[in-house]
């Protein structure tokens, strides 16, 4: 039916071209196109947003361009197949391996991070500990160490070089744990393709950064400040502390405010404030602690 | 001045990563530019990808290039930044320099600034230098050696004279002064 009326239309306007002229050649947005994009519209509406999709399902994906581009925007030089296992999770190259044989493809070898991960590990404690060990006493190495090897702190630094996209892994969205462990692998790939020095300066421009503008002091924090300063002075031999109460302010109120002061031999160790006599005696615990190892620091 | 900064999300300056602190790290992952092989809005990408791309590839080796041909759609260029930002710039009837002069601009700058109304030109996470006030900070020396109870130190800090008091005090002191003045003569 409506094949016919449109035969006849155009059966009309060749027969009389030059009346229709004007109204066929204006151009114009169809009738249909809007009710169609509204019902479009409201039906994705209804389907709600689409869940995200990982950036290598996308057809503009090179993998070689991203690996190539990866070692490029670090500044270092990889060895592809190092770097590549360094990205392979274990349950990835498991599942490859599983599909692979239910083909009755014989994969030529298993490759995945699990060894790098421990060798990047060792190579980015070993880094911090060298660095910090210069300066500081080994509680707060160790209190420094423990804060930049947290999970959560290499995976967003993973994150922050860009591995979510190319790492090969069965999860998605990539979780902070995977990233942490790439990360450590791709410092042990790093190593064994340019060298122990490479990788140490990579840890340095990265890693140990982080602990720009923080004080190692907010990191590490002594549960018992005044026992942990005993110990301290008793190795130095000196066994008399005497805290003192110098000065109190507001007692009794919401607002109460003490100060005590550290004393050995009429020699002032630390100084520190709180709400309480106690906590005021913890605090200047703290202060005493970090004089005696400043004064270490300088003796250096 | 407008209003409609209002609208846009509020910030501050920062730099993902301590960029910079170690090395420097080129924030732009990724750059797709799509484009029309025969439509004449793309032209200038077109003119772009021919004399122009190689080059700006090779500058910039931590930049993926992708380039997407689509029919009849304009020019676009779609940029990713290492923390999850996706810029979309369209790039109607642009210029091959115009094109060169964004990407420039994608290449350089953290993160998809565009919509984002920045509070103050600096940020600082230590504000205090000298640490919390207490009580006790900015203390007068002369306490230290002060024997309690003591009389001077119990009054009250504002002076007790009355407006009064302060005009008689005034009248004596005028009376003096021209006491004087009439010796002197």
């Amino acid at each position: 039916m409506s094949f016919c009326k449109h035969s006849l239309n155009l059966l009309k306007s060749v027969t009389s071209r030059a009346s229709y002229l004007n109204r066929l050649e204006t151009r114009q947005i169809k009738r249909w196109v809007a009710p169609t994009l509204k019902a479009l519209k409201s039906r994705r509406d209804k389907l709600g947003p689409e869940p995200e999709q990982p950036r290598s399902s996308f057809l503009e994906w090179n993998y070689d361009a991203e690996l190539f581009a990866f070692g490029k925007r670090l500044g270092e030089e990889f060895d592809r197949k190092l770097l590549q296992q360094a990205l392979t999770s274990r349950e990835y190259a498991n599942l490859k391996e599983f599909q692979a044989q239910e083909k009755g493809i014989e994969l030529s070898e298993n490759v995945h991070n699990h060894e790098l991960i421990q060798e990047g590990e060792k190579i980015i404690l070993k880094t911090i500990k060298e660095e910090y060990k210069k300066h500081h006493p080994e509680d707060i190495v160790n209190a420094v160490c423990n804060y930049l090897t947290t999970e959560e702190m290499l995976g967003s630094l993973g994150k922050d070089i860009g591995l979510k996209d190319i790492v090969l892994t069965n999860e998605f969205p990539v979780e902070t744990k995977t990233l942490s462990n790439v990360f450590k692998a791709v410092v042990a790939a790093l190593e064994k393709s340019s060298g122990l020095e490479k990788a140490e300066k990579f840890v340095h421009d990265f890693v140990i950064t982080q602990m720009n503008g923080k004080d190692v002091y907010d990191i590490w924090n002594p549960s018992e400040p005044y026992k942990y300063l005993t110990n301290l002075l008793n190795e130095k031999g000196i066994t008399s502390i005497e805290p003192r109460l110098c000065n109190e302010s507001a007692k009794n109120t919401i607002l109460a405010c003490f100060q005590v002061g550290l004393y050995s031999n009429k020699k002032l160790l630390g100084i520190g404030w709180g709400e309480s006599v106690q906590i005021a005696k913890e605090t200047a615990a703290l202060d005493a602690i970090q004089r005696i190892h400043k004064t270490q620091r300088k003796t250096h | 001045m407008s209003n409609s900064h209002l609208f846009l999300k509020p910030g501050f300056i920062k730099v993902p990563l301590q960029n910079g602190v170690g090395r420097y790290v080129c924030q732009l992952q990724r750059v797709v530019l799509k484009f029309c092989k025969n439509h004449g809005s793309s032209r200038g990408m077109r003119d772009f990808i021919e004399s122009d791309l190689v080059n700006f590839a090779m500058d910039n080796p931590a930049v993926v290039v992708y380039l997407k041909p689509r029919r009849h759609r304009s020019a676009v260029i779609k940029a990713e930044y290492l923390n999850g930002d996706q810029q979309w710039l369209g790039c109607k009837n642009f210029t091959k320099e115009e094109i060169l002069k964004w990407l420039n601009l994608l290449v350089t700058q953290s993160q998809y600034h565009t919509g984002t109304r920045i509070r103050k030109l600096w940020h600082t996470d230590n504000p205090s230098i000298q640490g919390p006030w207490t009580p006790f900070t900015f203390r007068d020396p002369k306490l230290n050696l002060a024997s309690f109870p003591n009389e001077e130190l119990a009054k009250p800090q504002d002076s007790n004279e009355t407006n009064h008091e302060a005009l008689i005090e005034l009248f004596k002191k005028q009376k003096l002064d021209d006491l004087e003045q009439r010796r002197a003569e």
